[in-house]
């Protein structure tokens, strides 16, 4: 077994999340399909007990993962002077962390 | 028939500019390559590359009404007038449709277009069997034209740094060699952000390759390569 290097790791990490966010979105879906919540509270204590809240965590931090993949690529094709490649990174950057970090907190919530 | 051309001369114009032909064809001039040839003898300042006429060499790359191909082997029977043509896109010109090709052999060479072996040389050929020789097929037939870097909006947006299909679907020509012993550094060579991985699978590059082949599938062959080596 070899490393994998930025180029490989990227490619790979942009198809696994994309496989977790497909089967998670397919999951979320069919259980609400299948077995529809009485109310928004049997919803919610559902999505907060251990597996569904864990799952959906996870979710965000693919959605993240995915998303800086794809990101980060725009800009190394669009956004050639550095600094505002910098710039641009770090907005992205800032933005998904963001995002993670308000997800963890209303599911800890 | 009515061409359309790209004319420049650094040497006397300011600006490139394109300029009317009006020609007929003789009876047995069949290619796109033979007009060009014929409007030669009306004006001799007109400059492009051609040498086996025959799909080969791939010296006459240009773009055809809008899209790259070998004007050898591109009939002149369907093609809409006027023909306009224009040099290879995103390549530095330096005459007419002569383009400057320093960095697509960069890139070429940039990937050691040879057999790597570490051990010492057999008293007589290489062996492979029957199976082996065929992974080289589609691959081992491209001329280097450049039409398909050409076209590659990925080569146009990072062109020092991308490959580009050619160099690429060369690269893969000897990673899948039996013969070669170097394919792990070849791998890791190509396993950057850039290399290879600026590839979008637009396919432009399968699309336009006057000799058919599928640089997109050979790119895609190196990443299960990658990924095969890496797990």
């Amino acid at each position: 077994m070899k490393a994998f290097y930025a180029g490989m790791r990227g490619w790979l990490l942009q198809r696994a999340t994309a496989l977790y966010l497909l089967g998670f979105v397919i999951c979320f879906s069919l259980r609400g399909l299948l077995t529809p919540p009485a109310s928004f509270e049997a919803w919610r204590a559902w999505m907060l007990s251990p597996g569904p809240r864990l799952a959906t965590l996870l979710f965000f931090v693919a959605v993240a993962l995915h998303a800086w993949i794809g990101l980060r690529d725009i800009a190394l094709d669009y956004v050639k002077p550095f600094a505002l490649r910098l710039a641009v990174l770090a907005a992205v950057a800032g933005g998904l962390a963001a995002t993670l970090g308000w997800a963890a907190l209303t599911l800890s919530s | 028939m009515r061409l359309s051309i790209f004319r420049y001369n650094p040497e006397t114009d300011s600006r490139p500019h394109m300029q009317d032909y009006e020609v007929t064809p003789a009876p047995g001039d069949r290619m796109l390559l033979d007009v060009l040839e014929r409007i030669r003898t009306l004006d001799d300042s007109l400059a492009y590359r051609r040498s086996c006429r025959e799909g080969v060499c791939g010296s006459d790359a240009m773009n055809i009404n809008g899209g790259n191909g070998l004007a050898c082997i591109t009939p002149i029977a369907g093609l809409k007038e006027p023909v306009v043509l224009r040099p290879l896109p995103s390549f530095p010109v330096i005459r007419d449709l002569v383009v400057d090709m320093t960095r697509f052999f960069e890139h070429y060479h940039a990937i050691r277009p040879y057999l790597i072996r570490h051990d010492p040389p057999p008293e007589r050929e290489y062996l492979q069997s029957p199976q082996e020789r065929e992974q080289l097929d589609g691959l081992y037939e491209c001329i280097l034209c450049a039409c398909c870097t050409s076209e590659c909006p990925s080569a146009w947006w990072n062109p020092e740094r991308f490959l580009g299909p050619a160099a690429l679907l060369q690269a893969c020509r000897f990673i899948v060699d039996s013969r070669d012993q170097a394919t792990d550094e070849r791998l890791e060579q190509l396993d950057d952000a850039y290399k290879l991985f600026r590839c979008r699978v637009i396919m432009n590059c399968t699309h336009v390759c006057p000799k058919g082949l599928n640089p997109a599938a050979a790119i895609e062959r190196i990443r299960q390569a990658m990924l095969r080596r890496g797990l």
